[in-house]
């Protein structure tokens, strides 16, 4: 591509993005009202669009689940769907196969060391996050 | 807006579904805006654009810090996914595999003639120049928004911007809006009129 083509394109490019901008900074009210002199039906599509998206994930979700054999199935999306004292044997699970992070982690939390649910809850999405949460059957400890 | 809380830096993907769920009228209007207006220039649809930004978002493919609204969340996401696939459609029609009999061997490489490409590039030159003078002949009554179209395209910001203009903070807000109202309604979908 040449450098004048790209720079044509660009300078349209750079046009979208301040007309993005603007969206965002628009108020809802005045939001509302061009779309009342407009007949935008642009909130109605977003909305069905979400659902579509949503439907998709949740099937995605259940043949995952299906092709994942009984009592492997990872953790929950949800950590804080766990009852506390659950959340606290899987950080200690954790915790006891991987010694070296234990440290680091205690550290982390609070002076007294004990750490409370809310520690417990956020160390546990964190190493969910990093995919290293080691995968429990998902009908245990659920609230 | 949504849910906030000290645990995490992330939110959750229950917490993204839930922020999304309680989203205003306005916002999806918002979040429908922001997907036409990245879609005018890219030959997809704006509402296949926000239900992959969704997916993202819900399936924790993208996630949001705690420190993000979701509405910018989602529009930074969509502006992602809209640089890729243009991308993408940029380098398909040069190069593609054809399986002929399914077999590895069997790859076959179409590589696009490139004695045509200098045409191509011409012509697809003068598409965005005379594009650009459609949209500066909307403004033909307003020399002010047309400087500040031309400091827009030229890659200038802020004070810079407005300095060009003269215009006040306030001025320039209402003058912007008054660029996208006019743009939107001579190119409701794409760039074509």
């Amino acid at each position: 591509m040449s450098q004048k083509k790209k720079g044509q394109w660009s300078r349209l490019d750079r046009l979208t993005e301040t007309l993005v901008d603007d969206i965002l900074a628009s108020s809802d009210a005045e939001l509302l009202a061009e779309a009342a002199v407009e007949t935008d039906d642009g909130a109605t599509l977003a909305r069905r669009a979400f659902e579509r998206a949503s439907r998709t994930v949740a099937v995605r979700r259940i043949r995952r689940d299906k092709n994942t054999p009984a009592g492997r199935r990872l953790a929950p999306a949800d950590i804080r769907a766990l009852d506390p004292k659950t959340a606290r044997g899987w950080l200690d699970a954790y915790l006891a196969s991987n010694p070296e992070t234990a440290g680091q982690l205690r550290r982390a939390a609070r002076r007294d060391n004990k750490l409370s649910d809310e520690d417990v809850y956020g160390m546990l999405e964190v190493l969910q996050q990093r995919g290293v949460l080691t995968a429990k059957p998902i009908e245990q400890g659920r609230r | 807006m949504q849910p906030r809380h000290s645990g995490t830096s992330l939110l959750t993907q229950v917490e993204v579904k839930r922020s999304i769920s309680a989203l205003t009228s306005a916002d999806w209007l918002r979040l429908h805006k922001v997907a036409r207006a990245l879609c005018r220039n890219a030959g997809f649809q704006a509402d296949d654009l926000l239900q992959e930004a969704f997916q993202r978002a819900l399936d924790g493919t993208r996630q949001c810090t705690r420190t993000l609204d979701i509405i910018p969340f989602l529009a930074g996401v969509m502006r992602s996914i809209a640089s890729d696939w243009r991308k993408a459609r940029k380098r398909r029609p040069e190069m593609s595999l054809v399986t002929a009999t399914g077999g590895v061997q069997a790859l076959v490489l179409q590589v696009r003639d490139n004695s045509c490409v200098a045409d191509e590039v011409l012509v697809s030159n003068e598409e965005a120049a005379r594009l650009q003078r459609a949209i500066f002949a909307l403004f033909a009554d307003d020399a002010v928004a047309q400087r500040l179209l031309e400091g827009i395209m030229d890659g200038l910001a802020g004070a810079q911007l407005r300095s060009l203009t003269g215009l006040s903070q306030t001025e320039f807000a209402s003058k912007r809006r008054l660029i996208r109202r006019r743009i939107d309604k001579a190119y409701p979908r794409d760039w074509t009129p």
